[in-house]
């Protein structure tokens, strides 16, 4: 009896996963191969087009630009990724304990993430060009006192502060939906041994919103990495080509202009690091998770 | 229990139901008999204009039905449909590097036998012309309007100080230290958008570099760091007069500020004016040419085809219907009521209501002085906008030549297979050569 | 006693502490406002002028926003797409997360089933976009049902990781229980693991209903020429080349953000009502 409810369940998650597995082939899988072997050509996305071997792959890695989109890229995803990270796990705290107006609060941090992205262009456009210097100069302090985004040095920054700004909402939801799964019995005995503050969340709730942790690090890490609606709304690559992320160069260069070949190259090395990069970190906070 | 089921399964039949009435949609059905012609335009700003034609052709024609799509962002849906080979039958695009390059794939239809060509402007043929990478045989678009680049001024502001209009480059300069001196800012840029950087650019191109420099280049008989010198410093002069940090602003902001009366002068095109005026409805407009060279009669004015029909490869049967479309596009009576919605200039030949902010340029264009924008043959992915712009940033004192040394580097990069098409065409024909040289 | 007392008292330090943050929210919103009541005439490239308020109180930038987009045309082509993906979504995904995230302590290949759908959330969209373009067009669902499937296929990672890290804290005796009563898996997700899951799948909803309201690229390249709009594709009327109507635009997002926010408002309730800690004991 119990071998057969066994055997049934894995009968059954095979039933399910098999068809499952089928249609991701089909609609993810199937067309990254097709992109991979563009890759090999100089197909500009419409037209005839001629096979180039490796040639693609050999002039990504000799092109200073897609070279300083990465560096650009990766440095960019780091600090947006643990900034938003830190702020929305506060943020799920604050919203998840006991507050006034907690619906409303709620709901008025979600709104960064459904703004129009022509609305956040705008809107932080004119904040930095107009609204920070002013009360930069006001104040005196000579650093601010010029657009951030006119400046090659600084314009990054802009680009994590609007970025993080509006994923902050998605994370938290994650977050606050782990800490729905913390039992109430967890904290009654905690707080009977005196666990209060940090020493509470740091030995009673972390442990156990490990895997939403997991999971909002590699989602925000992953969101940062293709970071490309925040570039077209504030700098479209500039200020002097110093905000192009890989996104932006796979967007630009291979669907509206002629790279497309060369582009399909540049994504699927891209694919490639960013697994790399989350298989890393998922090893890492599983193995966490189990010693946890 | 079972309720959860239950309630799971309803939730998936109604998916499912709503996903099989979805795949009824969409098919698209021939109308009873009737010649269909589909053409798809790229510009959205001008669909009024269209529908109203579409509708009259539509009430006069029995055997022929016409479709006008303007979508937005059309090149990517046009990328798309040709992805799907759903093709439409004629294209109304720019005459621009895409134009170039769906040409050079072999997609487009020559359509030299159109009557309607001998209507046309020379120099907005020629353009297209110049346009092909290689040489080719026959004719593959008909212009149809174009618009033009220089510098927009506030000709009530001109009128109160008194200030002339300039025909050469010192003039241009005296003007501009005559208008700081009332204390009122000359230029305004919005360099934070990059494609702007190449407004004044191309406006000084048509005057001091040879308009087939770059099928010269390909051809590998000249340099862009000989050509693009003085262009590209007369460019860099023009930010003494400009606003503070002119990176920090946009398109749009600049816009704003010319149409407050921030600045005396604009340097862009015809194509800014709806948005300028958007925010100042009244104000008085009018453009020149720029004159970036010394002598009045070597200045030429920026104009480029702006909207051109194509013929789809592969739509012969359907000929006479689309040259019948085209004919009635190109009736007097339709360009002017194209004319009343866009301002733009008509690409054909004849007398038009010109829309009074290009009455400074109007001798350029009744005497076809005129010549194409450079940046219509640079690939995009080259993004020389964006270059330009950081020439202007750089203040080193190597930034000159960083910049036309690099100009040249990226240029064979990012034209790598087309350069070698084109040798390759002139090893087998350098007859051609001299003929392409001879015709500019 | 003492639990009572905790749930009488309120956290003001924290509540005032995120209502000040919500400046960096209010801010922002305020000048959309005030933009999407304003007529062109009135934009301004100077600090007092963008933060005054609209000379006239009118709904007609709303009215023409509305116009233009064939709002509720739009309207309702977003919403039949998001709220299908959305079910959909809650439906495969969930039993996908349950059996994979089931399987994976003992499965080798369940492990490399999760990691190989899960790697798939990395490949950037424009790699794929041209091949789908033409797979979607030869399979005849070039249309809206194609952009649903589409999307069921881009948030799978995703919602599979979440249901998944779900699972791991609802304790496996439930099922075993359940089975002990001889009950086939298949009928213990639905009467038992399913309706435990709902503030997962209220979480799901809200991710994936996000992601799909705001969504322009797979409508644009897939749909194009059904004739048929979202509404983000119809606010690409706004922008053309050489100009953009900001006033209209803005009002035309805010509106298109009621609904979202609405859906939002009633998943979170579901958020909060989590049944975990009953089921627990």
């Amino acid at each position: 009896m119990k071998i057969n409810g066994a055997q049934e369940r894995k009968r059954t998650f095979l039933f399910i996963t098999i068809p499952v597995i089928a249609l991701f082939f089909c609609f993810n899988t199937l067309p990254l191969i097709k992109g991979f072997i563009y890759g090999f050509t100089n197909f500009k996305g419409y037209g005839s087009y001629d096979w180039v071997g490796l040639r693609n792959y050999i002039d990504l890695f000799q092109d200073a630009r897609v070279g300083r989109s990465y560096l650009f890229t990766f440095k960019y995803a780091l600090v947006g990724t643990i900034l938003t990270n830190i702020i929305s796990l506060m943020l799920a705290l604050g919203l998840n304990s006991k507050i006034r107006c907690k619906s409303a609060l709620r709901g008025i941090y979600f709104i960064p993430n459904v703004l129009g992205g022509l609305v956040i262009g705008y809107i932080f456009c004119f904040i930095f060009t107009y609204v920070l210097p002013a009360a930069a100069q006001n104040l005196g302090i000579e650093a601010l006192s010029s657009s951030m985004l006119s400046s090659t040095g600084k314009a990054w920054i802009a680009i994590v502060i609007v970025g993080c700004w509006q994923s902050i909402a998605l994370n938290t939801i994650i977050y606050i939906s782990g800490l729905q799964t913390v039992p109430e019995d967890v904290y009654e005995a905690g707080s009977l041994d005196g666990v209060t503050g940090w020493k509470k969340f740091r030995y009673l709730t972390l442990p156990l919103i490990i895997p939403f942790f997991s999971t909002n690090m590699v989602l925000s890490m992953k969101n940062f990495l293709m970071v490309f609606d925040q570039i077209m709304a504030l700098t479209k690559g500039g200020p002097a080509q110093s905000t192009e992320s890989i996104s932006y160069l796979i967007y630009n260069n291979g669907m509206s202009g002629g790279q497309f070949g060369f582009q399909s190259a540049n994504a699927f090395v891209f694919f490639v690091m960013i697994v790399a990069i989350s298989v890393f970190q998922m090893t890492v906070t599983n193995r966490k998770e189990e010693q946890l | 229990m079972s309720i959860h089921k239950k309630a799971a399964g309803r939730l998936m039949i109604g998916a499912a139901a709503a996903a099989a009435l979805l795949c009824g949609c969409g098919a698209k059905e021939g109308e009873d008999g009737k010649t269909v012609v589909e053409i798809v335009q790229y510009k959205p700003e001008a669909v009024k204009a269209f529908e109203a034609l579409q509708e009259k052709f539509n009430a006069t024609h029995d055997d022929i039905e016409l479709k006008i799509d303007s979508p937005n962002d059309a090149m990517t849906i046009l990328k798309t449909r040709f992805i799907r080979e759903d093709y439409p039958d004629i294209i109304g695009i720019g005459g621009d590097i895409n134009y170039s390059n769906f040409l050079d794939a072999d997609m487009l239809m020559d359509i030299s036998d159109y009557d309607g060509l001998k209507e046309i402007k020379e120099s907005y043929l020629r353009t297209d012309k110049e346009l092909e990478f290689v040489p080719m045989e026959g004719i593959y678009a008909v212009p149809y309007m174009a618009n033009a680049a220089g510098i927009l001024y506030n000709r009530d502001m001109f009128e109160e100080h008194g200030w002339t209009i300039p025909e050469t480059l010192d003039e241009f300069y005296g003007l501009c230290e005559e208008i700081q001196k009332a204390g009122i800012q000359p230029l305004y840029f919005g360099f934070k958008d990059t494609w702007t950087c190449l407004a004044p650019w191309n406006a000084i191109c048509v005057d001091l570099a040879p308009s087939d420099i770059c099928t010269q280049v390909n051809a590998g008989t000249a340099k862009f760091a000989d050509a693009y010198r003085p262009v590209a410093e007369v460019t860099k002069s023009l930010l003494s007069y400009a606003q503070p940090d002119p990176y920090a602003y946009s398109y749009n902001d600049a816009c704003t500020a010319f149409a407050r009366g921030q600045s005396a002068m604009y340097v862009i095109g015809s194509y800014a004016v709806p948005q300028i005026k958007s925010v100042n409805p009244d104000m008085n407009i009018d453009s020149f040419v720029f004159p970036a060279a010394n002598s009045p009669e070597e200045n030429l004015l920026n104009s480029g085809n702006d909207l051109q029909w194509s013929v789809m490869a592969g739509k012969e049967e359907k000929k006479e219907a689309i040259y019948e479309v085209l004919d009635f596009l190109y009736e007097d009576e339709n360009i002017q009521t194209y004319l009343d919605d866009q301002s733009a200039v008509p690409c054909k030949k004849g007398d038009f209501k010109l829309p009074s902010m290009l009455d400074g340029m109007k001798y350029y264009i009744e005497n076809d002085k005129m010549a194409d924008y450079q940046d219509h043959h640079y690939p995009s992915e080259m993004a020389v906008d964006a270059m330009i712009q950081t020439f202007l940033m750089d203040d080193s004192d190597s930034a000159l030549d960083t910049f036309l040394e690099k100009f040249d580097k990226e240029w064979v990069r990012y034209n790598r297979d087309l350069i070698a098409k084109v040798q390759k065409f002139y090893e087998k024909n350098p007859d051609k050569l001299t003929e392409g040289g001879e015709e500019s | 006693m003492n639990q009572v007392k905790v749930k009488e008292r309120y956290n003001w330090p924290v509540t005032i502490l995120l209502i000040i943050g919500c400046v960096t929210i209010f801010f922002p919103l305020y000048m959309a406002v005030v933009i999407a009541f304003k007529q062109p005439t009135e934009m301004t490239n100077d600090i007092a002028g963008a933060l005054s308020l609209p000379l006239h109180w009118s709904l007609s930038n709303f009215q023409e926003a509305m116009r233009v987009t064939d709002f509720w045309n739009s309207l309702g082509n977003s919403l039949l797409i998001t709220v299908t993906t959305v079910v959909l979504s809650i439906v495969i995904h969930g039993i996908a997360g349950y059996a994979i995230g089931r399987s994976m302590k003992s499965s080798k290949f369940y492990n490399f089933v999760f990691l190989y759908i899960v790697s798939g959330m990395f490949v950037p969209f424009a790699i794929l976009m041209m091949p789908l373009v033409k797979q979607t067009a030869q399979m005849g669902i070039a249309n809206r049902f194609g952009v649903i499937l589409l999307y069921t296929v881009f948030f799978m990672p995703l919602n599979l990781m979440l249901y998944k890290s779900y699972l791991a804290n609802i304790p496996i005796a439930l099922e075993e229980a359940a089975r002990v009563d001889g009950a086939t898996t298949w009928k213990t997700y639905w009467s038992i693991l399913f309706p435990i899951m709902k503030p997962m799948h209220a979480t799901v909803a809200v991710l994936t209903a996000m992601s799909t309201w705001n969504d322009v690229m797979t409508p644009l390249v897939i749909m194009s020429g059904t004739g048929k709009n979202t509404l983000p594709l119809a606010q690409l009327n706004f922008q053309t080349q050489f100009g953009t109507n900001y006033n209209l635009a803005f009002a035309s997002y805010l509106l298109a953000l009621i609904p979202i926010l609405l859906f939002y408002l009633i998943c979170q309730k579901q958020i909060m009502n989590g049944v975990v800690n009953g089921a627990v004991k």
